[in-house]
């Protein structure tokens, strides 16, 4: 057994001998490393090595759960006792079901790539590369962030579960300046060092933010709009949010009037939740409650084949964990959309009158329930016309409803771009897309 | 105990050729129920604990932390955050000065007068129950779909050290309730709410704050909405726009703008630039009823502090002064390039955050207008009471607000319902159009976003009703 398991099962013993009927501990270490860009300098480096333990805990059907930084593990006991002082005082969890018996679990390959680990000690060499490939096109200045990732996860319950895993992540984000009026960004993540791709992601934000000078502005209307992976990939953090049954229970979602098998999608969209993608960061091969994980299609061709559940949520609604647990609440691991086979230039071909949004930002919604949302459209915009891109053009605000941005998806590109960055949380594999019909909106004074 | 480590990490920091240091030990005790339909799901704690450190090494800057608080632990640390900026320093073109300060030596604390620790579990548990009760039974035409419920109790410590002589200590308390009500009806479809209350301080709150008469109007207003609401006026009308909204419209349009930060760029690949630009103090951006202040010493404020984590005494802030721009929110990085004094708007999330300028308690001057005052020269126009949906974009110009609650105005009083009224205009414009500013101050509760990683951290925004000479309306 390595040390953060001990910790955990020593945990898990001490609380049943407590008194308490279950526990599950997770006991996180994590090395981070981060530098933040602006100006095409980096404005602070940051290094993280936190030890966080969580647990979980169940008297009598009451749930509790916490999270802890202690000292010691005397420390840790006391609050462990703490709670206890209190568990029969609140009232049963209407959420309760038992934690899952112990499971073999398959482990997913390659989640540690030691070139991560060795870059934490140089990321300056990194940081300097990213804004030199940056500016080998004609901007002005960038803006961004890059950060390097060891994180090991160990979790023991009483039900006899004892897991632990590794993995290293690599992500970053670039912006890029240029007068008049251009900026572009984009971003990359992995659990792999692969410069090429930040590279790329470089070059990309460059390049959008060159081609977006001069820009004009548009009415507010009616568009075809093709979303960049940046822009689809922060509608669908929100959305596949949404298919956590916890979202549907706590009145969060627009599945709440969709049945499972209901249509809510254009057939040609199939979004799938993918924990075993070893390629993305958020990769792990069992979940909080010890569950293997399995990838999974949410929506398939357009239907809604299933919530993402743990095992309360799986039985409030009569069904079984997807291995998505959360304790509290289950959530997506990776979102990757299946990829169509029409190039960016061919779904281009098929606008007559729309934009290419490449980037966004503030998704708020007016009612959950409804999926109500507007977002607002942030660096490259380009207006088509005729299946030509015609000029760049200034901000607006795509203001619509989830579902009919869901069910007008007519093109899915070939092409799948590894997204993560401020605005979209869930690491995700996602191509640019051709959505009819949007409604575009923009101040009036 | 952790003083002594906490002055350690300082003593370790002034071995290194650093020309500034800063240690911060941050302590979050957090206790919070959740509940949904009055049925508890979960309570849960979450402690974070552990020492920040940041040195200015040949003009770059590091920053690290460690929840591990023994000195072996706390001496890598500070020797990481040494090396990380030194070897960041030959890629800095402007070396970063921090302005000289005024630092504090001092210590304070808010004082409950109900101690969370004093309060039985199981009234807190009961509030979940009763508020539901009191909503689930305030409608009978629709129905209260989903009513959940967040109780939030904290308690925040810190001590501040840095090689300029800082010495603040503090503990604040803080209570922050948080529901989401859905009233749906069969054929109407669904209607939602959002409302948090927080301020510092300790359980008294949840009696200042009336939760349950406030719940249950707005459940009754929700299905009032649902079943009755028409479409606002389509032609230009003068508009009432609430004090839930303003409170948010100066958070949004005048503070983050102001923040000296973003106006230089820092944080342009996360929440963006400012339209504000570093040689626009003095210009006009509103007319005289544009004042906004912020102001981190309001008593039981949610982000309230007397002194900011770069150890540098709070005060208020004045950012928009007779529609003007009047000042931005500095910390000791920004004040140097600007020339002048930090106005302490330095804050952490937690001890692994690094302190940037953020704002804490902005509101809009109040005026001397009663409501009925607002209301009675208005022949036909608008009152936007509350809002669900709302953005701006990154430059802090064009912004969006979705009307949740809201009334159509016909000959001076305010009448039937109007479903969602969309205001969308530009900073200026907001500020231009100002009639008329109401009398009452209110304040509301919210947890600002900003930096990378992203830091939340509780404030206030402030504002009475003000009217708004003319203005078309849209409608989703």
């Amino acid at each position: 057994m390595d040390g953060e398991i001990e910790i955990a099962q020593k945990l898990v013993d001490e609380s049943i001998r407590r008194g308490f009927d279950e526990a599950a501990i997770v006991v996180t270490s994590s090395r981070r490393v981060m530098v933040k860009i602006a100006n095409s300098e980096p404005t602070v480096i940051q290094r993280w090595m936190p030890i966080v333990i969580e647990l979980y805990l169940t008297k009598d059907r009451r749930i509790f759960v916490g999270s802890y930084e202690p000292k010691s593990i005397d420390e840790l006991l006391r609050s462990i006792d703490k709670i206890y002082t209190v568990a029969l005082k609140v009232a049963e969890s209407h959420f309760y079901a038992p934690l899952p018996d112990s499971m073999t679990v398959r482990y997913i390959d390659g989640l540690v790539d030691n070139r991560i680990l060795k870059a934490m000690d140089e990321i300056d060499v990194l940081s300097e590369r990213i804004i030199e490939v940056a500016h080998r096109e004609k901007i002005d200045s960038v803006a961004g962030m890059l950060q390097l990732t060891y994180m090991k996860t160990a979790l023991a319950t009483s039900k006899g579960t004892q897991l632990s895993e590794s993995k290293t992540a690599l992500q970053g984000y670039i912006r890029a300046f240029v007068e008049p009026g251009g900026s572009g960004q984009w971003c990359f993540t992995s659990t792999k060092y692969d410069i090429n791709s930040l590279e790329e992601m470089a070059s990309i934000a460059a390049r959008y933010a060159v081609d977006s000078r001069n820009r004009v502005d548009i009415e507010p209307g009616v568009y075809d709009i093709i979303f960049s992976p940046m822009v689809f990939g922060n509608l669908l953090d929100y959305i596949v949010d949404m298919a956590s049954a916890f979202s549907v229970l706590m009145g969060l979602s627009i599945f709440m009037k969709s049945g499972i098998g209901g249509k809510v999608a254009s057939e040609k969209l199939t979004i799938v939740d993918e924990p075993r993608n070893y390629e993305l960061p958020n990769a792990s091969s069992f979940d909080y409650e010890g569950l293997e994980t399995y990838n999974k299609p949410i929506i398939e061709d357009g239907v809604l084949k299933t919530l993402l559940h743990n095992t309360k949520t799986a039985k409030i609604m009569n069904t079984k964990s997807t291995a998505n647990a959360g304790w509290i609440r289950p959530s997506p691991w990776n979102i990757v959309v299946k990829p169509g086979d029409t190039k960016l230039d061919d779904i281009i071909s098929e606008v007559r009158r729309g934009l290419l949004i490449t980037n966004n930002w503030y998704t708020r919604l007016q009612n959950y329930v409804e999926g109500l949302f507007s977002t607002i459209a942030r660096d490259a915009i380009f207006y088509i016309e005729n299946g030509r891109i015609i000029k760049p053009v200034n901000k607006v605000r795509v203001a619509d409803s989830f579902l009919n941005i869901l069910n007008n998806t007519e093109y899915i590109g070939r092409e799948l771009y590894n997204i993560q960055w401020w605005e979209v949380s869930t690491p995700s594999k996602i191509p640019y897309v051709l959505v009819r019909n949007v409604k575009v909106s923009k101040h009036i004074i | 105990m952790y003083e002594d480590i906490a002055l350690y990490a300082l003593k370790v920091a002034e071995e290194f050729n650093v020309s500034y240091a800063e240690v911060r030990y941050h302590r979050i005790d957090g206790f919070g129920i959740v509940s949904r339909n009055g049925l508890i799901i979960a309570s849960g704690y979450e402690v974070s604990d552990g020492i920040g450190i940041r040195v200015l090494v040949d003009g770059a800057l590091g920053f690290s932390s460690t929840n591990t608080l023994d000195r072996e632990s706390i001496r890598k640390a500070v020797e990481d955050a040494y090396r990380l900026a030194k070897a960041h320093s030959r890629l800095m073109k402007k070396p970063i000065k921090f302005a000289p300060a005024k630092v504090g030596r001092a210590s304070y604390s808010v004082i409950e007068q109900k101690s969370f620790d004093s309060i039985d579990i199981e009234q807190k548990i009961a509030l979940h129950r009763e508020l539901w009760n009191s909503a689930s039974k305030s409608i009978v035409d629709a129905k209260v779909e989903v009513f959940t419920l967040s109780y939030n109790e904290s308690i925040e410590e810190k001590l501040i050290l840095n090689t300029d002589g800082a010495y603040v200590k503090s503990r604040i308390p803080r209570l922050s309730v948080f529901y989401n009500v859905v009233v749906s009806h069969p054929q109407k479809g669904s209607i939602q709410r959002f409302e948090q209350f927080g301020g510092s301080g300790g359980f008294e709150q949840i009696k200042q704050w009336n939760l349950e008469d406030i719940i249950v109007n707005e459940t009754k207003t929700l299905e009032k909405i649902l079943l009755t609401a028409v479409e606002p006026p389509k032609e230009e009308i003068p508009v009432i726009v609430g004090s839930e909204i303003v409170a948010l419209i100066v958070h949004e349009s005048c503070g983050h703008p102001s923040e000296a930060d973003r106006i230089l760029g820092r944080e342009a690949a996360q929440a963006g630039k400012s339209f504000i630009k570093p040689n626009m103090i003095g210009e006009r951006i509103g007319n005289q009823y544009a004042t906004v202040i912020d102001d981190p010493t309001i008593p039981n404020s949610y982000g309230f502090y007397l002194y900011d984590d770069e150890g540098v005494a709070a005060r208020s802030r004045y950012l928009y002064r007779e529609g003007v721009i009047n000042e931005f929110l500095h910390n000791r990085w920004t004040a140097q390039i600007f020339n002048v004094d930090s106005n302490a708007a330095a804050r952490a999330m937690y001890y692994g955050s690094e302190p940037i300028v953020r704002m804490a308690n902005t509101y809009l001057k109040p005026g001397d207008y009663s409501f009925d005052e607002l209301l009675e020269d208005i022949r036909l126009g608008v009152y936007i009471k509350s809002y669900m949906e709302w953005n701006i974009d990154d430059e802090r110009w064009s912004q969006r607000y979705v009307g949740l609650e809201a009334h159509l105005i016909e000959n001076g009083e305010a009448t039937k319902f109007v479903r969602n009224p969309v205001l969308e205009l530009t900073t200026r414009a907001f500020y231009s159009l100002i009639d008329a500013v109401g009398k009452d101050l209110r304040f509301y509760a919210g947890t600002c976003g900003k930096g990378e990683p992203m830091q939340g951290v509780p404030v206030w925004f402030g504002g009475p009703d003000v009217r708004l000479s003319k203005i078309r309306l849209g409608v989703i």
